[in-house]
């Protein structure tokens, strides 16, 4: 199998080479030829040798830890599909077959859309077509409704590659993770889609259910938020396990946390981010509580671990806020970046009146913050090292 | 004494570890000297082709400074003088024949310490041995100009495979003092003799007089000069330190007790593509041609000699010679094998240090492995970041320093402190790069355009 790959490698290779037929192919061929067999390349210089890993099985190992988020995304788009139109009695197979049908042509969306402008822009600008984007593409659906239209996901991938990764010159050049700049686009662009109570499942028409974070907009006479959730059918646990609507990838926190941890035991994900995320968001709860103001909403009462287990912070914290191009890279700049994320997190959920959740556009406002918490750590590591040069 | 215990950092245990007996190279029938060795230097002939020259004379002096000389390591005829593009001389041919010596003064070891610095300087200058002697920053050879604030001697090899100098100290010890005792005519600071703390030194290494001896203990970096240098006398950018390996100090002590210039020097062959039973120290004559000593012992297939270790060592050529600075060759095989979807295998073969694959789990990285040149990868941006810092045992945030370099702001990179370091201090780093970044590459250009810049 391997030979037969190779000489037929071998075979097709010249025709991609320049002055071949397709040599502005090449790119298109070089994915193919290292998706199949592994790269011949030898180093060219010191270190004579060189870890097996690459930039391939470090984005893979991402796209394995999204995979339980994926599966049970697709479970949970499938049996609200069947609770809401009242199909009792389906089985775990038609739950999973009906999110099939729900999720898979929204994930094969972005990825062929995607796919196509990135293989655009490496034939283009001569680049090799970078593996982030297998990344990228799969993020992005997680994040959307399962009854998103899918030119809108067309629409919202185009704008997230485009605008939020190749003009900078692509992947490692970006500002913004590109799955979150995609979302935000549609967020705004074409709010009627992907907020309110209407489209978080699929079900009839006419059918309306409110998230947990819309439930906590406006109080309501007499009761505890805990109670305004348990009366919806929100517990703690409930919340955890994840079978709720919400977007397609991030209701359940389980699914969330074998990602989290699949991606710190690989060494792919920043375990400070993380952390510091947690830390942050326990703050700002704890701070936010203190400060108590009428004018909060409702959700400020929820003690910090309802806060971890809501909407959509355990899946943007473990997959988006870790994104390592548009994350901060100093690692005192991580816990920094980390822990505003969640802070901001909080603060947005419980003092913005307008939005329900924050946590895209907390961790958007941190990736352009980034650069800037950064510059800070370097400037004091430089004022530190010449101290002690100088001394 | 102090004792440094290094964290960072990474031990590869690579097969094929020379073992630690001398044996004589097979006998070479001439030896080249090639100017380039000495770095950028205006080399003018002092011999032309058929003369005869005595091992330690005169073949070239430097234009810029003429005391800088570079000799016959052996006594012969000038076969012949090779000249390269641009009418550079490339190498100058010794057809080997008796052994007269041209003489140099013969010291007693009591006299060594007592020597004038500017009288030393000369002798190894008008030897060619100063260049054994490197300055830092740069890594250039030494400048008889220069004012070193202190030398460190580095007696220790934790990169597989750098010559060790316990293998090659035995019955030189004598040579060893002179040469410490001449270092310290070299500089009014201190002479740091650096050991390796988790083995047994020799006796003349671990009580020698007249410096101060520190051991530093860990993973690869920690035998690396830059480390030393961070924890004993930290550099400003202004600074100059010498640096000099201590095996290269049997060289010089040997022509101050002896007052000949050295013929030969030890070096180690290993790796996994040596045969077994051929990995080992050989005592070899400088300047003769790498093809003489490697021939018969390398693997078959497609082999890569590389000058010095797997980190820090250049790619040998074909005809490339024993140098007067070579102290060790390692062989690798030119892995170009390709492996299916080796993406998504769960990696129980692969040598990594990344969890990312399953071997590192199973305790992979203490086992010994036969690695080869295989890149594993295709360059790509960096992506993932603070994974160099696992790997630099010294206060550098190597992500903004190569970003600094690629970027041309020479200013920054010296704030970052560049000039602390030289390229071998980022190849662990770089071995571990999954973007596969040329990192030694990048540190080399940017050093080179600081020295040329000016600081």
């Amino acid at each position: 199998m391997k030979k037969f790959l190779e000489k037929q490698m071998d075979k097709m290779r010249p025709l991609f080479l320049p002055g071949g037929k397709f040599e502005r192919l090449y790119p298109l061929h070089e994915a193919n030829e290292t998706f199949l067999l592994t790269p011949a390349e030898v180093t060219h210089g010191p270190p004579h040798v060189r870890d097996q890993l690459d930039l391939k099985r470090t984005m893979i190992m991402v796209v394995l830890a999204l995979i339980p988020a994926t599966l049970f995304g697709i479970f949970n788009a499938g049996y609200q599909h069947n609770l809401n139109h009242g199909i009792a009695n389906a089985t775990f197979v038609q739950h999973m077959i009906q999110g099939a049908l729900l999720c898979l042509p929204i994930i094969m969306t972005s990825y062929v859309v995607g796919g196509l402008w990135e293989v655009l822009f490496a034939i283009v600008r001569k680049h090799p077509i970078n593996e982030g984007f297998l990344v990228s593409g799969l993020l992005f659906p997680l994040t959307l409704p399962p009854t998103i239209p899918l030119w809108q996901v067309a629409v919202g991938i185009s704008f997230g590659i485009v605008i939020g990764k190749e003009i900078f010159g692509g992947t490692g050049f970006n500002v913004l993770n590109p799955a979150l700049t995609s979302r935000a686009f549609l967020y705004f662009a074409y709010p009627a889609q992907i907020s309110g109570d209407k489209v978080w499942a699929s079900g009839p028409d006419g059918w309306t259910g409110a998230t947990p974070l819309g439930l906590g907009m406006v109080a309501h006479q007499g009761e505890t938020i805990i109670e305004t959730l348990n009366n919806a059918g929100y517990t703690l646990k409930s919340m955890i396990i994840g079978l709720e609507p919400g977007s397609i990838g991030e209701t359940s926190v389980i699914a969330c946390a074998i990602g989290a941890a699949v991606l710190i035991l690989s060494g792919v994900g920043s375990w400070r981010i993380m952390l510091s995320g947690v830390l942050g968001l326990i703050a700002g709860s704890y701070l936010m509580q203190l400060i108590g103001s009428p004018n909060l909403k409702p959700l400020v009462d929820l003690p910090f671990w309802y806060h971890m287990v809501i909407g959509s912070f355990a899946f943007g914290i473990v997959f988006m806020a870790t994104d390592p191009v548009s994350a901060a890279a100093t690692n005192a700049g991580k816990w920094i970046y980390g822990f505003l994320i969640g802070f901001l997190i909080l603060v947005i959920r419980v003092a913005n009146p307008a939005y329900p959740e924050a946590v895209m556009l907390a961790i958007l406002f941190m990736n352009v913050m980034a650069p800037l918490v950064d510059h800070y750590v370097v400037q004091a590591h430089i004022k530190r090292r010449t101290r002690h040069v100088y001394a | 004494m102090a004792s440094y215990t290094i964290r960072k950092g990474l031990n590869i245990k690579l097969a094929g570890a020379p073992e630690a007996a001398i044996t004589e190279a097979p006998e070479a029938a001439t030896v080249a000297v090639l100017p380039a060795e000495f770095g950028p230097i205006k080399p003018r002939l002092d011999v032309q082709e058929g003369a005869r020259v005595k091992r330690g004379q005169a073949l070239f002096h430097d234009k810029k400074q003429p005391a800088l000389r570079g000799v016959a390591p052996s006594a012969g005829v000038v076969k012949s003088i090779v000249y390269g593009p641009r009418r550079a001389i490339e190498r100058i041919v010794i057809q080997i024949e008796g052994d007269e010596a041209e003489s140099f003064p013969r010291l007693d070891p009591a006299a060594v310490k007592s020597m004038e610095r500017r009288t030393l300087l000369e002798l190894l200058q008008n030897t060619g041995l100063i260049n054994l002697i490197r300055q830092r920053p740069f890594g250039r050879a030494a400048n008889p100009e220069a004012a070193p604030k202190s030398l460190f001697v580095n007696g220790m090899a934790t990169g597989p495979f750098q010559a060790d100098i316990n293998a090659i100290i035995k019955g030189r010890e004598l040579a060893f003092q002179a040469g410490l005792d001449a270092m310290t005519r070299l500089t009014d600071g201190k002479v740091f003799l650096c050991l390796n703390g988790a083995v047994s030194n020799a006796a003349a290494l671990a009580e020698a007089k007249n410096v101060e001896i520190h051991t530093f203990e860990g993973p690869h970096p920690s035998g690396n000069t830059s480390v030393h240098i961070s924890r004993l006398d930290p550099m400003k950018p202004t600074d100059v330190i010498w640096t000099v390996k201590a095996v290269d100090l049997l060289q010089i002590g040997h022509l101050l007790l002896n007052g000949e210039s050295p013929s030969h020097r030890v070096v180690a062959l290993g790796g996994p593509a040596v045969k077994e039973g051929h990995r080992r120290y050989y005592r070899v004559r400088i300047g003769q041609s790498l093809a003489s000593l490697v021939d018969g012992r390398l693997a078959d297939g497609e082999v890569r000699v590389i000058r010095g270790d797997i980190f820090s060592g250049e790619k040998a050529g074909a005809d490339d010679v024993v140098g007067l600075l070579d102290t060790s060759f390692t062989v690798l095989a030119e892995d170009r094998e390709r492996h299916l979807l080796g993406w998504l295998m769960p990696g129980f073969s692969y040598f990594s240090v990344s969890r990312a694959f399953l071997s590192p789990w199973l305790g992979g990285l203490n086992k010994e492995w036969a690695l080869g040149t295989n890149q594993h990868g295709e360059l790509r941006p960096m992506v993932l970041t603070g994974l160099y810092d696992k790997y630099m045992p010294m206060n550098i945030m190597v992500d903004y320093l190569v970003r600094a370099v690629l970027a041309n702001d020479t200013e920054e990179a010296i704030k970052l402190g560049i000039l602390e370091t030289l390229p071998e201090d980022y190849a662990v780093c770089a071995f571990a790069c999954l973007s596969k970044m040329d990192l030694v590459g990048i540190i080399r250009k940017g050093l080179a355009d600081i020295e040329k810049e000016g600081i």
